[in-house]
């Protein structure tokens, strides 16, 4: 029984892995610091498998228990976020096509997200995922109106930040 | 905004763009040990309660009353430590019901809210036992001061001068302040470094319904 448990996450979780990938790579800022928070997540969520029932989908599922690992549970070992290179993070995400001009205001964009606070960055990280703010709000235990109104504001900080 | 759009382009595009882990080593990722901030609080917690408990199982006052010839104190003593015990029964009982109450599957808000709850059980069980230190150290120096014959030259002396009595008191309280403010010291190194980035993100959560 506790083996096919077992089977069946390890399947699901390798099929829906780049969840945890992407929020690995919104959270942290170095190679050995994505995969220790992809370990820790993979553990949450393990832990928590025996009471996932299936009502959700399991990226549903996954992606509650990713985020709140990721915001609440990690303990990081150094913070370093306003310095992340983002070019130092290509060697582990395979190369796309590339056009130029666009890649280097992505790479501001980036830089700039890595400056925000983790709870910004989970509105971010939610937003980039077409999450609507329904979804946003009861994830992180807020009223819809005030996600909206955070992510305005996220907004506004972005800009700031962008051309200061 | 039009960055942020740009930015969720290139994030769908790059959806498939990571180095893939393999069932193998997912397999082996299940079996290794989390180091989360709830097992910390779980280690440390455990770790606290056992030293205060052993604090207060060792420190036997029996055979001090009896040096002194004040066993009529023993029962005093004997009640404080039941009602010890009782206080570790029921400090138990809530910490483990609000330990198994933290889950990843609520919502952020949700599960910080639990792990500072868990965490401030262990903390008034901690206020408690300070203040049992506290009050034992103020029983302490009344019966060194009043009950223990050894002490019955500085006695005489402290009501016979302003100056001992002054010096005296002195000492006493700069002990008192000392044994807090380690205590002190202690818990805000130890939490503050563990709890700093909880308390940040749960406060910044709480000011969004503002």
């Amino acid at each position: 029984m506790s083996e096919n448990l077992e089977h069946s996450f390890v399947q699901q979780l390798k099929d829906n892995q780049n969840i945890i990938h992407k929020i690995c790579r919104l959270y942290t800022d170095s190679e050995d610091a994505h995969k220790d928070l992809f370990q820790e997540i993979t553990i949450q969520l393990w832990k928590a498998f025996p009471k996932f029932r299936g009502d959700s989908k399991f990226s549903t599922w996954a992606y509650r228990v990713a985020l709140n690992t990721a915001i609440t549970l990690y303990r990081k070992n150094k913070r370093s976020i306003a310095t992340v290179e983002y070019e130092g993070r290509q060697h582990f995400i395979k190369e796309v096509d590339y056009n130029y001009e666009e890649e280097e205001q992505i790479k501001l964009m980036y830089k700039a997200v890595y400056q925000l606070s983790d709870i910004e960055k989970a509105l971010v990280f939610m937003y980039l995922e077409d999450k609507d703010y329904r979804e946003i709000a009861e994830t992180l235990g807020i009223s819809e109106v005030n996600a909206r109104v955070k992510m305005n504001r996220i907004k506004g900080k972005l800009k700031k930040i962008l051309n200061p | 905004m039009k960055e942020l759009d740009l930015l969720k382009k290139d994030w769908k595009k790059k959806e498939n763009s990571f180095v893939q882990i393999s069932e193998i080593e997912i397999y082996k990722m299940i079996h290794r040990k989390s180091s989360s901030i709830v097992k910390w609080i779980l280690i440390i917690s455990i770790l606290e309660v056992l030293l205060w408990t052993s604090i207060s199982i060792l420190f036997n006052t029996d055979d001090y009353f009896k040096k002194m010839d004040h066993i009529e104190l023993i029962p005093f003593m004997k009640g404080i430590t039941y009602l010890n015990y009782g206080v570790i029964l029921v400090f138990i009982y809530l910490f483990y019901k609000n330990y198994i109450q933290i889950s990843t599957t609520e919502s952020t808000k949700q599960l910080m809210k639990t792990i500072l709850r868990t965490r401030k059980t262990v903390q008034c069980y901690v206020w408690y036992n300070l203040g049992m230190a506290l009050i034992s150290l103020i029983i302490g120096y009344i019966i060194a001061l009043v009950y223990n014959p050894e002490t019955n030259i500085l006695m005489s002396q402290i009501t016979n001068s302003g100056k001992v009595m002054a010096i005296t008191i002195g000492v006493l309280l700069l002990t008192t302040v000392a044994f807090f403010g380690v205590f002190w010291l202690f818990y805000r190194l130890l939490y503050g470094i563990l709890l700093k980035r909880l308390y940040a993100n749960y406060n910044e959560l709480k000011k969004i319904d503002l």
